[in-house]
């Protein structure tokens, strides 16, 4: 539980986080966790302009990640049999992997 | 005997002493002191004293991981927890509203900022940890609040049921996000809850009731005066028409009812 809180994400190329779960589910507890971190000061730090909403449901619907990115990409994690550190560092990679995009495409721009 | 040397140390000369008897001081200079700012070398000696000395922990004949894994002890209750838990019992049982919220970190002075404002609304916030409150309810009437229990959640109590005041403030603070609540004996998820905050005030629905209860019985009197009244007003027409007609033969009948 502590690799939760060490995985750094950066989230300058993320427009919104939408976090659906229904919190009398059992298998909701990842997903909870995962939203727990993502409010951590240090990652809410890289992008103030990043919307993180909590839809909290009673429909029995499965725990849902829902990432929009600023270049239209979207990624739907569903949290019912992952685990928050696999959520993290799939988010951490794309995201990663999407600022290196941008870097080498500013970096062409201006030779 | 000993001459005395510079800044007064005794150097050791070779002289006779007395037997049993050890100089008391003696002192050698000889090169940088003992206490150095630098890293001293240790003497060989002392090196070779302090490996042999070296202190090895006893290896036991089998080692511990191929032996059965101890069976855990059983928990002693720690008095800090039960003093917890016995607040939590009595938070339960003397507000009518406990609601149950997923705290994310926020920073520190927005903490004190909702604290104050729901205080306004006499609701309390309290900080509570799972180990604590899952025994409590696990025993207590309120079992099915247990799966809200995981990650780190706060308790807003309160001897009132002001729910609609708890929303919006709860609106404006994006990082606690309302899970579900227990109101009046009755456990509601976020949608009940925000239903519950839309209906009317108990006063409000209790006047509605009595108005609507009270409605008919309002009608009796006019309902049971209603056939006499039709036979009166057609009567004093029929008197009008005669008298209007103009004949005199036929006698006004009249017949008010008792």
């Amino acid at each position: 539980e502590k690799m939760a809180s060490k995985i750094s994400v950066v989230l300058r190329p993320v427009k919104s986080i939408v976090v659906r779960f229904c919190p009398f589910e059992p298998n909701v507890e990842s997903t909870r966790k995962f939203l727990q971190c993502i409010y951590h000061k240090k990652i809410q730090a890289t992008n103030r302009n990043c919307e993180v909403t909590a839809d909290v449901r009673h429909d029995g619907s499965e725990p849902l990640v829902d990432v929009m990115f600023a270049d239209g990409d979207r990624l739907i994690m569903k949290g019912a049999n992952l685990t928050t550190v696999e959520m993290l560092t799939a988010l951490g990679s794309r995201c990663n992997a999407k600022d290196l995009k941008e870097e080498q495409k500013s970096k062409k721009k201006s030779p | 005997g000993a001459g005395v040397g510079r800044a007064g140390c005794r150097v050791p000369r070779p002289t006779r002493l007395p037997p049993g008897w050890l100089p008391a001081l003696q002192l050698a200079r000889r090169g940088s002191k003992a206490v150095t700012r630098h890293w001293k070398a240790m003497h060989f000696q002392r090196q070779k004293l302090l490996a042999v000395t070296e202190y090895l922990p006893p290896r036991p004949a089998v080692p511990p991981r191929c032996l059965p894994a101890p069976r855990d002890r059983p928990e002693e209750e720690d008095g800090y927890v039960r003093l917890l838990r016995r607040q939590v019992e009595e938070a339960f049982r003397s507000s009518r509203m406990v609601a149950v919220c997923q705290y994310n970190s926020m920073p520190d002075e927005d903490v004190v900022t909702m604290r104050h404002y729901l205080r306004k609304h006499n609701i309390e916030v309290k900080f509570v940890l799972n180990e604590v409150v899952r025994p409590v309810l696990a025993q207590s009437k309120y079992r099915n609040l247990l799966p809200l229990f995981v990650c780190r959640n706060i308790l807003l109590v309160s001897p009132e049921t002001r729910a609609r005041e708890m929303l919006r403030v709860l609106k404006g603070i994006p990082q606690v996000n309302l899970l579900g609540a227990c109101i009046d004996d009755t456990i509601l998820s976020r949608q009940g809850v925000e239903n519950f905050s839309r209906l009317p005030s108990l006063e409000a629905s209790q006047g509605q009731t009595v108005g609507a209860l009270a409605l008919l019985p309002s009608q009796t009197s006019s309902l049971l005066q209603r056939g006499p009244s039709l036979l009166t007003a057609l009567l004093d027409e029929h008197i009008r028409r005669l008298r209007d007609t103009g004949t005199p033969g036929e006698p006004p009948q009249e017949q008010g009812t008792g």
